[in-house]
């Protein structure tokens, strides 16, 4: 990295002072062009002026032509042969012209080059402030967890707690750690999404079954936050993507509304067709964010003032992004400001109808059953955060 | 602030784990404490309360920790603050301090440690307010100077009138409870710091370039604040003929 640091540089460097030479090296050029022709000129107009002192002197016209050939003599006045003024002009032009055009290429080159290896270097910057930055996101993330654990174990080793004071402790412990387990693997998994080494299949798939799979899941726990879900999704509905990162896409959206909605609140799922599109809107009764934050929340470890979701790791909205991107849709949110809830509208390519699998080989992948082919995204990335929601209560 | 204030403690922690945990315990050592999850939460709740030490994180969502810190020092309110962070860098601690903290734990911290600085806090406090409480502690006349311990204010010998910091206060206090003897830095460390929070005894001696430049005539020829080489300060109320 910093071998590769110092090639660039001095490679910047070289590039730099050779683009400064080939400057240099025209203007000198240019300036021995015109020194030589001024040269030619002068010595030209001595052999006028001597031929017009022969001239003057008597000495036929015959004769100064012979002694002097670059001077002929027109009405008795001697000058330069007009050939040979015209071949001083053109050979300065010339010179001009070569030193113009070769000039140019040269310094076009080296200013590609000069570029090229700037941006590489401007890149590289890039690179470094993110990972440093995501290093420190990462461990910060992490701190917190660990000394909520720390000061739960310090506490039992310190107080030695009777076993009915001790539970509320060992629950927070062991919520403590789903949530470190969590953030390992959504951070790896947003780690290979953003890498893009993720080979997503495109399937067309009923949305209203794949919805209604997820709600299944998440019942329980809304059910204990007392909130209500309401899904009207028609059945005709289909869309393209790869079934688990439908499935991921869905749940991550749903737990952030369960997190960002309060006690007796309710979370409203509705589609439509748009332009060769399906749009899943969920809307929910929640925190909701302020008018700038509607880009911001799908950046990695974003915590919004206010946010609901204490125990999220930032990365479940972020991961939604990317999952759209790579299949072909696209993700936004709106709220119409703190305390008034949120919107988030997933959209994918349509699927023709007569394309979609049966619904019996949907309603076989029922909630705790793997997805048939489930390469383990699905599964990962939700099912810490699946115990942390039951633990929460 | 009245008795019970005296034994309250606020923790501001967005995460209910750990302030739950930080509760939980300090209520076991006999404190009484209150908790806040952000912090517009602890500026409303301190608008109307009084306690003896605020435990603060200082990555919030909203206002941060410092903010609230630097907001409640513009405010007057001289409260303690025990800085939790998950970044404990040097620079960090030093950004907490200048906002007006009194100490600095580092995320994940130790249960023992973090009673141990919380006591040292209100001990300090306990200190202070103990001594400046009669009417002849509470303020201090030296050449023509009048400090009011418990206002945090100061009238100079030239008539202005100048803030304290809680630091500064308390290093005066010190100073004049021993007024007349030796008081070593370290020992002003103990008394005003308690901690290691800063790296040396240049601290000390910071804060007293600052007091000659509010109380003496001539700082560069102080009366008052007297340097004694290799050991510490001597403060003479009447000041040095």
């Amino acid at each position: 990295m910093k071998a590769t640091r110092v090639f660039q540089l001095t490679a910047l460097a070289l590039v730099l002072v050779s683009a400064v030479q080939v400057g240099w090296w025209l203007l000198d050029q240019h300036a021995y062009t015109v020194e030589k022709v001024q040269a030619a000129r002068a010595s030209y107009a001595e052999q006028a002026a001597a031929a017009q002192a022969l001239l003057d002197a008597g000495v036929s016209v015959a004769r100064v032509e012979q002694l002097l050939p670059s001077i002929v003599v027109n009405d008795g006045r001697a000058m330069l042969a007009p050939q040979l003024a015209q071949a001083l002009t053109s050979e300065e032009r010339r010179r001009d012209n070569q030193y113009a055009w070769e000039g140019s290429f040269f310094l076009l080159a080296l200013a590609a080059c000069i570029a090229v290896i700037a941006r590489a270097l401007r890149a590289e910057a890039r690179v470094h402030e993110e990972q440093e930055s995501f290093l420190a996101l990462v461990s910060h993330q992490f701190k917190t967890p660990l000394a909520s654990l720390q000061l739960s174990l310090e506490t039992l080793a310190l107080r030695a707690p009777p076993p009915d004071a001790a539970r509320p402790l060992i629950e927070r412990m062991l919520a403590d750690l789903a949530r470190m387990e969590l953030m390992v693997t959504q951070i790896l998994e947003s780690a290979r999404l953003e890498r893009g080494r993720v080979e997503l299949k495109a399937e067309a798939l009923q949305l209203a079954a794949a919805v209604a799979r997820v709600i299944l899941q998440l019942e329980e726990r809304a059910r204990s936050g007392q909130v209500a879900i309401s899904s009207e999704i028609a059945a005709d509905l289909n869309v393209v993507s790869d079934p688990l990162a439908l499935d991921v896409v869905v749940r991550n959206v749903l737990e952030n509304a369960l997190a960002a909605v309060p006690r007796g609140g309710n979370i409203a799922l509705t589609a439509q067709r748009a332009n060769g599109a399906v749009q899943l809107a969920v809307r929910d009764s929640g925190v909701g964010f302020g008018p700038a934050d509607g880009a911001r929340i799908f950046e990695k470890f974003t915590r919004l003032p206010g946010g609901g979701n204490r125990y999220g790791t930032g990365l479940g909205l972020f991961i939604v992004r990317r999952l759209m991107e790579l299949s072909q849709g696209s993700v936004t949110a709106h709220s119409d400001g703190p305390g008034k809830g949120a919107t988030i509208t997933l959209t994918w390519p349509a699927a023709a109808a007569s394309t979609v699998a049966a619904p019996a080989a949907v309603e076989a992948t029922v909630p705790g059953v793997e997805a048939p082919g489930a390469a383990g995204m699905a599964g990962n990335v939700t099912q810490p955060r699946a115990s942390l929601g039951e633990s929460r209560r | 602030m009245s008795p019970a204030a005296a034994t309250h403690v606020l923790v501001v922690e967005d995460d209910p784990h750990l302030a739950a945990g930080v509760l939980e315990n300090l209520r076991a050592e006999g404190y009484e404490a209150t908790g806040a999850g952000n912090g517009e939460q602890a500026l409303t709740w301190l608008a109307k309360h009084g306690c003896a030490l605020i435990v603060l994180d200082v990555m919030l969502p909203g206002i941060d920790g410092l903010g609230v810190c630097r907001t409640l020092r513009e405010r007057g309110d001289s409260t303690p603050v025990l800085f939790l962070t998950a970044r404990g860098d040097p620079a960090d601690r030093v950004r907490g301090l200048e906002a007006g903290g009194d100490d600095y734990l580092a995320k994940p911290f130790h249960l023992q440690e973090f009673l141990l600085r919380v006591r040292a806090i209100v001990r300090r406090w306990d200190w202070y307010r103990s001594a400046s409480a009669t009417a002849a502690t509470a303020v201090l006349r030296f050449g023509d100077n009048e400090v009011d311990f418990r206002a945090f204010r100061a009238r100079t010998w030239n008539g202005e009138a100048q803030e304290l910091t809680e630091k500064e206060a308390m290093i005066l206090k010190v100073l004049a409870e021993h007024a007349g003897e030796i008081v070593s830095r370290e020992d002003l460390l103990e008394r005003v710091w308690g901690y290691d929070v800063f790296p040396s005894t240049r601290t000390v001696d910071n804060f007293i370039l600052r007091l000659r430049k509010r109380f003496e005539k001539d700082p560069a020829n102080p009366r008052h604040f007297l340097t004694v080489w290799g050991v510490g300060y001597r403060f003479l109320k009447e000041g040095e003929a």
